[in-house]
């Protein structure tokens, strides 16, 4: 077992030396992590929903119909549009970033007077009057919409959804009030002064004009009693809300929001999307936006694990073709330590990669590693079983390749296909999820898919909440065994070559 | 008794196939512990082949190989360390420094702490490279320096027997001499040697007993002494003619002298050197002698004389 140390401290001390290799080894995934996630952008890893978002920040104080402040309505209003989708931004600060960055193209703020203000609209000539001839002022009713300059097409659409909602909020509301006001007593003696009835002659002995205003009328017949001339003055405001109603049968006029007063039934289609803005940014110091990563860290650390099958391939054949393997099987060492010496470098690099992987992938991009609710045994799972199992996998198909190879363009060729193919099968290069339904079927069948299966596990999602260390488990045993076997098989060539014929 | 005891390597009857291709037929051979052997051959003799089967890194095919008695077998694992390679082909690791490798593959062979620092520090100065060159990458190093330092690498376990493949290929007359050198240290200090090939002046400088290999034959084994008589030795000498008496006592002492075409001058072809005998007598008989030329014996001669070719085509 010393003399495997002792070939293993070698084989370190060489590749050490060799600055390229060692360079290679370490700073190239990660490059590629870096320069992929730039390259994929925001979306890249979300499953994307077509939805378009607007991106709202609510500091309405007041209340308005059925104790839900105006800018809940509002909100409702927007998220009830099919195809859009609300997100919640909270504070103005972050609006502000999130403009400023070009992150959001508009986000539409209700300031806290906005219930308020909507409160005021009216007809009548001492309300707020909102309306212009495009739409909304937006500016009275303390509605304020932040943009992006240099995205005007984005801002502008947000901003006619903006006026749209604002649209389908006001209106209801100044026609209920408006309709309300018919049966008001002020309104019915407003009425009396200005609607004048043509009396009949056989009435003017009674009353000798030829006109007489509805509210003198009303006077008359409720033969001076106060009371029963209110009481007039209100049945006829009923009744003339009752005749509009019966006129504009399709209408709620008192609806007072848009739903009742067009009658509308909610398409139960419409699915409602309302979320409160994630930062999806990361944590880590590059800020690049975590998401991406999620999935481009594990993708990456299984198939770099992998490709060293090329590089520990390459340089066991190498040293077959370079006459120190053979002095190396002429001296006293036993096979299975010369093996093991060649074994454990290729594990010690792998998991030495995964961790450099890991640690940058979190200190630098934010990478979500592990949930809160981990214990210690998890952790050792996600972080030591597994990664040594894959490295493990990862040693015995390098030295199962170079044994089998019998100069560097065999192994090029051989290696091609667990590096490659098995890559891209494994789900490394496209995500499981861009690829077709039994893809993942088929990543079954490669060491990658289930290493990544795995790996992908202890780097969740942000919607993730549980792990399935089962599947860890699972994933660990079956790269084990296949390490194991390949390992095996390696041992018995490596015997035949040393003890054999040849 | 004795000589039992001295035969430290022996074959018999080993054969090797490549396949199809015979490339040992049939080999039998002692090897005495203390000497220098010499496997001369030309390029595809078989010699490479014969040392990795007596270094047990190659199974015969049929035949049997014995190190003091014992099979040797590749599996037979005690004998490796009582047994020294020196490839053919470089074999080191390049990225070392030479004392790195030595170190590497002393501590292969079991060897800890002072003992292998010592034995490291002494055979890097058998090999001449115990100055600065010690610790310089060995990818650096010349043609010789990287041959000496392939063969301090089969000294650093002490084996019994050391065995070097065209040890000198690719080296200058001034590496070559160091090579020997360190050769005759070691064997002085009584480890074995076995020395391959197709150079017959190192064989002939060197090695106490020689086998001659071709085609995966051997054609010849014996001290060089004995192989150099297997082939003639001519004289050719011209006298001043001035009777014919002079002639007739040459012809009566040596009578295997034959006159040639050219008068007053004779040729003579024997087995051993007549050098000494021819110019005693022509001092006794003051016989004036104009020129004297020897073609003398070497193994180039004795391998032609053997196989009908050369020894280097
Ligand atoms: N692995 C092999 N497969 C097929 N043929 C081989 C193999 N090894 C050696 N040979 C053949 O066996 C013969 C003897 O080879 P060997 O290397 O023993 O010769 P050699 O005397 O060492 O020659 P050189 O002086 O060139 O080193 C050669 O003809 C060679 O082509
Ligand atoms: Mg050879």
């Amino acid at each position: 077992m010393i003399q495997s140390f002792i070939i293993a401290k070698k084989e370190l001390q060489l590749l050490i030396r060799d600055k390229l290799t060692a360079t290679v080894l370490f700073a190239l995934p990660f490059a590629m992590i870096l320069i992929l996630g730039l390259l994929l952008g925001e979306g890249f890893g979300q499953k994307s929903d077509d939805l378009m978002r607007i991106s709202v920040l609510n500091l309405d104080k007041g209340l308005g119909l059925n104790n839900k402040s105006w800018a809940e309505h509002a909100i409702d209003d927007i998220v009830s549009t099919p195809n859009i989708k609300v997100e919640i931004i909270q504070g103005k600060e972050l609006a502000d970033e999130l403009v400023k960055t070009g992150k959001r193209a508009a986000v539409i703020i209700f300031n806290p007077d906005f219930s308020e203000r909507v409160n005021e609209c009216s007809f009548l000539s001492k309300g707020v009057n909102p309306f212009h001839r495009d739409g909304i002022y937006l500016e009275k009713l303390q509605v304020s919409i932040i943009k992006d300059n240099k995205q005007p097409a984005t801002s502008a659409i947000i901003e006619s959804v903006c006026q749209i909602a604002l649209l389908r909020i006001v209106m209801p509301w100044m026609i209920g009030k408006a309709f309300e006001k018919l049966g008001d007593p002020e309104f019915i003696e407003l009425l009396g002064k200005e609607v004048s009835l043509p009396i009949p002659p056989s009435l003017r002995l009674l009353i000798p004009k030829d006109k007489i205003p509805l509210g003198e009328l009303l006077e008359l017949a409720s033969g001076k009693d106060i009371d029963l001339a209110k009481n007039y003055r209100e049945k006829v405001g009923v009744g003339i809300q009752t005749a509009l109603t019966g006129q504009f049968k399709n209408y709620n006029l008192t609806g007072k929001s848009w739903a009742s007063l067009t009658r509308s039934i909610n398409n139960p289609e419409t699915v409602k999307t309302l979320t409160t803005f994630q930062n999806e940014d990361g944590t880590g110091i590059l800020k690049r936006g975590a998401i991406r990563y999620q999935i481009l860290v594990p993708s990456f650390t299984v198939m770099f694990a992998f490709s060293l099958i090329l590089i520990s391939g390459w340089i066991f054949v190498a040293e077959k073709r370079q006459g120190t393997f053979n002095r190396l099987l002429s001296t006293p060492v036993r096979t299975s330590s010369i093996l093991m010496g060649k074994f454990l470098p290729t594990i010690i690099i792998s998991l030495l990669q995964i961790f450099f992987l890991l640690g940058l992938g979190k200190l630098l991009l934010g990478l979500k590693i592990g949930l809160s609710t981990w214990s210690l045994t998890d952790w050792m799972i996600a972080l030591i079983i597994l990664p040594f199992a894959t490295s493990f996998c990862v040693a015995a198909s390098s030295l199962f390749i170079g044994i089998l190879s019998k100069n560097e363009t065999q192994l090029a060729l051989l290696s091609s296909v667990p590096v490659c193919l098995f890559a891209l099968i494994g789900g490394c290069i496209f995500p499981w999820e861009m690829m077709p339904d039994n893809a993942k079927t088929l990543a079954f069948l490669t060491p990658q898919g289930w290493a990544l299966d795995a790996f992908r596990e202890i780097m969740p999602s942000s919607f993730d909440t549980t792990t399935d260390f089962q599947l860890i488990w699972k994933s660990s045993l079956v790269l084990s065994i296949m390490g194991f076997i390949l390992l095996s098989i390696t041992w018995v060539t490596l015997g035949k070559i040393r003890f054999g014929n040849s | 008794m004795t000589q039992v005891h001295s035969v430290i390597l022996k074959i018999d009857g080993v054969t090797k196939l490549h396949g199809q291709f015979r490339a040992l037929n049939s080999i039998s051979l002692t090897i005495n512990r203390g000497e220098i052997f010499g496997l001369l051959g030309p390029n595809g003799a078989g010699k490479s082949t014969l040392l990795s089967i007596l270094a047990g890194s190659s199974k015969p095919c049929s035949g049997i190989a014995t190190f003091d008695g014992t099979q040797i077998q590749p599996s037979n694992q005690t004998l490796r360390s009582r047994i020294g390679l020196v490839p053919q082909d470089f074999a080191f690791y390049e990225d070392l420094t030479a004392k790195e490798n030595l170190l590497f593959f002393g501590q292969l062979f079991g060897l800890r702490g002072t003992f292998l620092t010592n034995k490291v520090n002494e055979i890097l100065q058998i090999i001449g490279l115990d100055d600065g060159k010690a610790h310089q990458y060995s990818k650096h190093f010349s043609g010789g320096m990287k041959r000496r330092l392939n063969l301090g690498i089969a000294l650093v376990h002490s084996p019994d027997v050391l065995m070097l493949d065209e040890p000198t290929v690719g080296v200058d007359p001034q590496s070559r001499n160091r090579i020997f050198e360190a050769i005759k240290t070691i064997n002085a200090l009584g480890t074995t040697v076995i020395y391959t090939t197709h150079y017959m002046e190192e064989a002939e400088s060197l090695c106490n007993r020689i086998a001659i290999l071709d085609h995966g034959e051997i054609i010849a084994c014996d001290t060089l002494k004995n192989l150099l008589a297997l082939t003639q030795t001519t004289v050719k000498f011209s006298i001043i003619e001035d009777d014919q008496s002079k002639e007739e006592i040459l012809i009566r002492s040596i009578p295997a002298l034959k006159p040639n075409i050219l008068p007053g001058s004779y040729s003579l072809t024997t087995h051993t050197n007549p050098t000494p005998d021819i110019i005693n007598l022509l001092v006794n008989e003051k016989i004036q002698i104009i020129n004297l030329q020897m073609d003398s014996p070497n193994l180039e001669k004795v391998f032609l004389s053997l196989t009908g070719r050369h020894l280097r085509d």
